[in-house]
C-alpha cells in the first residue's frame, strides 16, 4: 500500500551507550526521511533496520497498551509509539531521544527497571479477597458502577515507568515506593473486594510511602494514559490516618458483596 | 524471586515445569500448577510478562452468565437490560456452544468446545475473585455486550481494555502464588528425542548467555503469528517463535491455513479497533455511505462473524467502493452512538483513532481495513493440552501447549470474538492441571543427548559472520518482502496462482536468509539477533501456511478461495497436519474432527 504523503527530512539524535565498549554515553545523529504519520518508534525501527542494527530499544504493541516503549524525548518522558516525529521537532529540526532518566542503563535506550518492579511487588499488587469457605465462586461480587468510577481508571495503568522515572523523589531516593506502585495500592485500597485495606495503608503510610511525595506533579505530566498518581497519593494520605475506621467500613460493605 | 533477568553463569537450569510465554495462557498454567502442588516452576517470557499481547485484547471475554438480555420488542440493535434474578435465562451453554461451532464453520472439535463453554462462567468468577475490574450493571453484576457471531449478549467486558485488566490480574496472582518469571529470556530451541520432551535452550537477552533448561514438562503458551503480514493488529513480538520451534523439533502444525483477518484495523496501520465498536452499535459504510453488510448478512449485519465481514469489506474494496487514499479501506461509523457511550465503553478506541489517524470517532467515521489478527492454527493438542505428534493423536510425552499457539481445536476455521480470552484462560488452566498431574504422578527428568547449547551457539555465530557470504543479506528487507507477499497473496481471498507466487517468494527469501548477517555483534541485549531469529521463524511457518492453503481446495471459515469457493464437507471436513521434511516441502496429513452428529450436525453457515 503506497504512502502518498510527501516526505520531509528529520534529524534524530539518540543517546547511545554500550557499557561493554563505550567509556560513557554519547549522542549519535541520524538523518532520515519521514512523513506526517511517522512516529518516533517508526523512526527508531527505520534506523535500526537500515542504518545501525545495534541501536537497541524496547517496544512491542506500537499502540500504547503494552508499556514497553517509555523513553525521554526532548527532555520529557513519554511513550514513543504514539507520538509523531514532525510534532516534536525542535527549532533545529531535531528530535532528541534518551533513555528514561535516573535508572541504570543496560544498553542505549534500555534501562534496568529492577527498582521499579521491586516497588510494584512491595505494595502487593494482587487483590486480597474476603475469606471464604474455600469452595469455588458461584457468582460474581456486586460492585456498583460508582465504586468502579471511584477507582479513577487506575486499572488502566500500563506500568510503563514514565511517571516513576520523571519523579524527583525517585531520582534521589530509590527506597521511595513511587507513583506507579502507589497508584496500584490506591486501586486495591479502594476496591470494595479487597479485605486488607488497613494493612495496605500501614504499608504505604510508612517511611518510604505517601508522605514522601513532594507534589511536584511530574507524574501527571508524564503519564501517557492521563492518570493521576498525585490524586491517588493524596487519597491514601487521608485514609492512612484513619485506616482502622476505613477497614471497619470495608468489612461492613463486604457483607453485601 | 519474582523476576530473574541477566544471569551471567552458563550452567544448565532445571525445573519440574517450564512454561514459555507469560500471557494469559502461560500465567494460568503456571499459577494453576503451583496451586496444585508443583512448586518448582519457571516461566520464560521474551518480554516482561506485563508486555504480553494478551493485554492488547479489547472487547470482552465470553461466558453465558445471563446478566443481560435485549429489551423485548426492540430488535437485534435495541438496548440491553439486566436480567431480573429468577427470570428465564435467555442464554445457555448450549447456545454458546452452537454459536462457536457455527462460527468455526464446523471445523471445531465439539468435545473441546463443550468443555470450554462449560468452564466459561467459572473462569469469569475466578477473575472476579482475583480482582479484575469489570464494567458493571447498576445492580453491581458484571456487564455484558453483544459481539459478532454470538446469538446472545455474552461478552463480559472492562470498557474496551478487557485483555489489559485480565493480564494484569493473572500476572499479579501468579506472583502472589510465588511463580518465578525469567523476564526477557527467549526460547530458541526445543529438545524432543524419541517423542519425549526434555527441555529447551534459552537466550538470556540481557546478558546474551545461552542456557540449557531441563524440565519434566514444558508448556508452550507463545501466542500467535500476525507479524508475517504487513497490516496486522499484532505486536512486533508476535512472530510465532513457539510454533516454528515446535515444528523444527518434529511436532506437526495443524490448520495453519486458517488465519483470521479482523474487519476493523485502522487504515494503513492495522491497529485494532475492537469488534465492540460494532457490538455497541457501530455501522460499516462504503464510499457511497451505504451500510453494505445488508447485502452480505442481512440478519446479523455488522455482527456477522469476522471472516464474513472481512470478505464483505474486501469485496467492496475490490469492486471500487472503498475509501482512503488508496481506496483500500471502508468506514466504521460510530457517530450515532453519542459521546457518553463512546467515552464510557470505548475510551481506548477513541484514543487510538485520535492518536493514529487524527479522527474523532464521536464526530466522524474512521477509515478501517481488514487486518491479520488471529491464528486459528498452531500446535495440535487434545483437550488436556497434551501436544499431539500425528493424526492418530499420539501425545508427545512431557510437551503441552495452550492459548493462541495451540490448536485444540476450539475455533476451527474461524474464531468468534471474545472466545480467545476464554480459550487462553480455560486451556491455560487445564494445562496447569495436566502438568501438575504428570509431575506429581512421578514424571522423570529425561536425559538430554548431545550438546544443544553448542548447536545454538553455532547457529548464532552464523548470523554474526553471515556464513562469510560474498553478498551478506540484511534481515529487515527480507522481513519486509515476506510481509508484502503474504499481504498481497495470502490474505482474505486466496487463489492458486497467487498462493504459488507467495510460495516461490518464500523459498527465494529463505535462500537469501541463509546469507543473513546481523549488524550488532555484541552479547549484551542484542535485539538485532532477536530480529534475525524471529524472521527465520516467520519464514518457516509462512511456508507451512501457504502449502496448507494450496492443498485445501475448498472455502471454509477464514480460508476462502475464489477458485474453490464452496465448503466441501465430503472431502474437507478434516484438520490439516503439516510435518517438517528437512528442506523439502512439509508433508501433509489429515486428522478427524470430533462432531456430535446427534446434537450439532454440519449445516449451511448463513448469517
Amino acid at each position: 500500500m503506497a504512502n502518498h504523503e510527501p516526505t520531509q527530512k528529520a534529524t534524530i539524535r539518540v543517546q547511545r551507550f554500550n557499557p561493554d565498549v563505550d567509556p560513557k554515553p554519547y549522542l549519535a545523529t541520524f538523518e532520515i526521511d519521514i512523513t506526517g504519520d511517522t512516529t518516533i518508534l517508526d523512526a527508531l525501527e527505520l534506523i535500526k533496520g537500515t542504518l545501525d542494527g545495534s541501536l537497541t530499544f524496547r517496544r512491542s504493541c506500537r499502540h500504547a497498551i503494552c508499556g514497553s516503549c517509555a523513553m525521554n524525548v526532548n527532555g520529557r518522558n513519554m511513550l514513543v509509539c504514539n507520538r509523531r516525529v514532525n510534532a516534536l521537532l525542535d527549532r533545529q529540526g531535531r528530535v532528541t531521544i534518551r533513555p528514561l532518566p535516573y535508572l541504570p542503563i543496560i544498553k542505549d535506550l534500555v534501562v534496568d527497571r529492577s527498582s521499579f518492579w521491586e516497588q510494584y511487588l512491595r505494595v502487593k499488587p494482587w487483590l486480597i479477597p474476603p475469606a471464604t469457605n474455600g469452595g469455588p465462586m458461584t457468582g460474581e461480587y456486586h460492585v456498583l458502577p460508582e465504586e468502579v468510577e471511584a477507582l479513577k481508571m487506575a486499572e488502566t495503568c500500563i506500568m510503563c515507568g514514565a511517571c516513576y522515572s520523571a519523579c524527583q523523589v525517585v531520582a534521589m531516593n530509590k527506597q521511595y515506593i513511587g507513583p506507579h506502585a502507589l497508584l496500584k495500592a490506591f486501586l486495591r485500597v479502594l476496591d470494595p473486594r479487597d479485605a486488607a485495606p488497613a494493612e495496605r495503608l500501614a504499608n504505604v503510610g510508612g517511611e518510604d510511602g505517601v508522605f514522601r511525595c513532594h507534589t511536584i506533579f511530574n507524574c501527571i505530566d508524564a503519564c501517557p494514559k492521563g492518570l493521576d498518581p498525585t490524586f491517588a497519593i493524596e487519597t491514601l494520605r487521608k485514609l492512612a490516618q484513619k485506616r482502622q475506621a476505613f477497614e471497619a467500613d470495608r468489612l461492613e460493605r463486604q457483607k453485601s458483596l | 524471586m519474582a523476576y530473574i533477568t541477566g544471569l551471567a553463569h552458563d550452567e544448565s537450569i532445571t525445573h519440574d515445569v517450564l512454561v514459555v510465554g507469560a500471557g494469559l495462557a502461560g500465567s494460568w498454567a503456571a499459577m494453576t500448577a503451583s496451586q496444585q502442588g508443583v512448586r518448582d516452576i519457571g516461566v520464560l517470557s521474551k518480554l516482561h510478562p506485563l508486555r504480553s499481547h494478551s493485554g492488547a485484547a479489547q472487547g470482552g471475554i465470553a461466558a453465558a452468565l445471563n446478566n443481560v438480555r435485549p429489551v423485548a420488542g426492540t430488535g437485534p440493535r435495541g438496548p440491553l437490560e439486566a436480567v431480573p434474578p429468577g427470570e428465564e435465562p435467555p442464554d445457555s451453554l448450549e447456545l454458546h456452544m452452537f454459536d462457536t461451532i457455527k462460527g468455526s464453520d464446523w471445523l471445531g472439535d465439539q468435545d473441546a468446545i463443550e468443555l470450554m463453554v462449560q468452564e466459561a462462567p467459572q473462569i469469569i468468577y475466578e477473575y472476579e475473585r482475583m480482582g479484575c475490574v469489570f464494567s458493571r450493571l447498576a445492580d453491581g453484576r458484571i456487564a455484558q455486550r453483544r459481539f459478532g457471531g454470538h446469538s446472545a449478549p455474552r461478552a463480559n467486558y472492562a470498557a474496551d481494555y478487557t485483555g489489559h485488566v485480565l493480564l494484569h490480574t493473572i500476572h499479579e496472582q501468579a506472583l502472589k502464588q510465588g511463580v518465578t518469571f525469567y523476564s526477557e529470556w527467549y526460547c530458541l530451541d526445543l529438545i524432543i528425542e524419541e517423542n519425549i520432551c526434555s527441555g529447551l535452550v534459552a537466550l538470556d537477552v540481557v546478558s546474551g548467555q545461552l542456557h540449557l533448561m531441563r524440565a519434566k514438562a514444558v508448556v508452550f503458551a507463545t501466542g500467535g503469528y500476525g507479524r508475517a503480514w504487513k497490516i496486522t493488529s499484532n505486536a512486533t513480538a508476535n512472530t510465532g517463535d513457539g510454533v516454528a520451534i515446535a515444528y523444527n523439533a518434529g511436532v506437526p502444525l495443524m490448520d495453519m491455513e486458517f488465519v483470521q483477518f479482523h474487519p476493523t484495523g485502522l487504515y494503513g496501520k492495522g491497529i485494532l479497533m475492537s469488534e465492540a465498536c460494532r457490538g455497541e452499535g457501530g455501522y460499516l459504510r462504503n464510499k457511497d455511505g451505504e451500510r453494505f453488510m445488508e447485502r452480505y448478512a442481512p440478519e446479523k449485519m455488522e455482527l456477522a462473524p469476522r471472516d464474513l465481514v472481512s470478505r464483505s469489506e474486501q469485496t467492496e474494496i475490490d469492486e471500487g467502493r472503498g475509501v482512503g487514499a488508496d481506496g483500500q479501506g471502508v468506514f466504521l461509523d460510530m457517530t450515532h452512538l453519542g459521546a457518553e457511550k463512546i467515552m464510557k465503553r470505548l475510551p481506548q478506541v477513541h484514543e487510538l483513532a485520535r492518536d493514529f489517524t487524527g479522527v474523532d470517532i464521536i464526530k466522524e467515521p474512521v477509515p478501517i481495513q481488514p487486518t491479520a489478527h488471529y491464528s486459528m492454527g498452531g500446535i495440535p493438542t487434545n483437550a488436556d493440552c497434551q501436544v499431539l505428534a500425528d493424526a492418530a493423536s499420539t501425545p508427545v510425552v512431557g510437551f503441552y501447549a495452550a492459548g493462541e499457539c495451540a490448536c485444540v481445536s476450539v475455533h476451527g476455521a474461524n474464531r468468534l470474538g471474545t472466545n480467545s480470552l476464554l480459550d487462553a484462560s480455560v486451556f491455560g488452566r487445564r494445562a496447569g492441571t495436566a502438568v501438575a498431574e504428570f509431575v506429581l504422578g512421578g514424571a522423570p527428568l529425561a536425559a538430554v543427548a548431545g550438546d544443544p547449547v553448542e548447536k545454538n551457539k553455532t547457529r548464532i555465530a552464523q548470523y554474526a559472520n553471515g556464513r562469510s557470504a560474498q553478498n551478506p543479506q540484511r534481515v529487515a528487507p527480507i522481513a519486509a518482502e515476506l510481509k508484502e507477499t503474504m499481504t498481497k497473496n495470502v490474505g482474505v481471498f486466496r487463489q492458486e496462482s497467487r498462493l504459488q507466487t507467495a510460495l516461490a517468494d518464500i523459498k527465494r527469501l529463505q535462500t537469501r536468509f541463509a546469507d543473513v548477517q546481523i549488524m550488532d555483534h555484541g552479547q549484551r541485549f542484542n535485539t538485532d539477533l532477536l530480529a534475525a531469529l524471529e524472521t527465520e521463524h516467520l519464514l518457516t511457518f509462512s511456508e507451512v501456511i501457504v502449502v496448507s492453503a494450496l492443498a485445501r481446495t475448498e472455502s471454509r471459515g477464514a480460508h476462502y478461495r475464489t477458485d474453490y469457493n464452496k465448503r466441501d464437507d465430503e472431502d474437507w471436513l478434516k484438520h490439516t497436519l503439516a510435518h517438517r521434511n528437512g528442506v523439502d516441502a512439509p508433508v501433509l496429513s489429515y486428522k478427524d474432527v470430533t462432531i456430535f452428529y446427534d446434537r450439532f450436525p454440519p449445516q449451511e453457515r448463513k448469517y
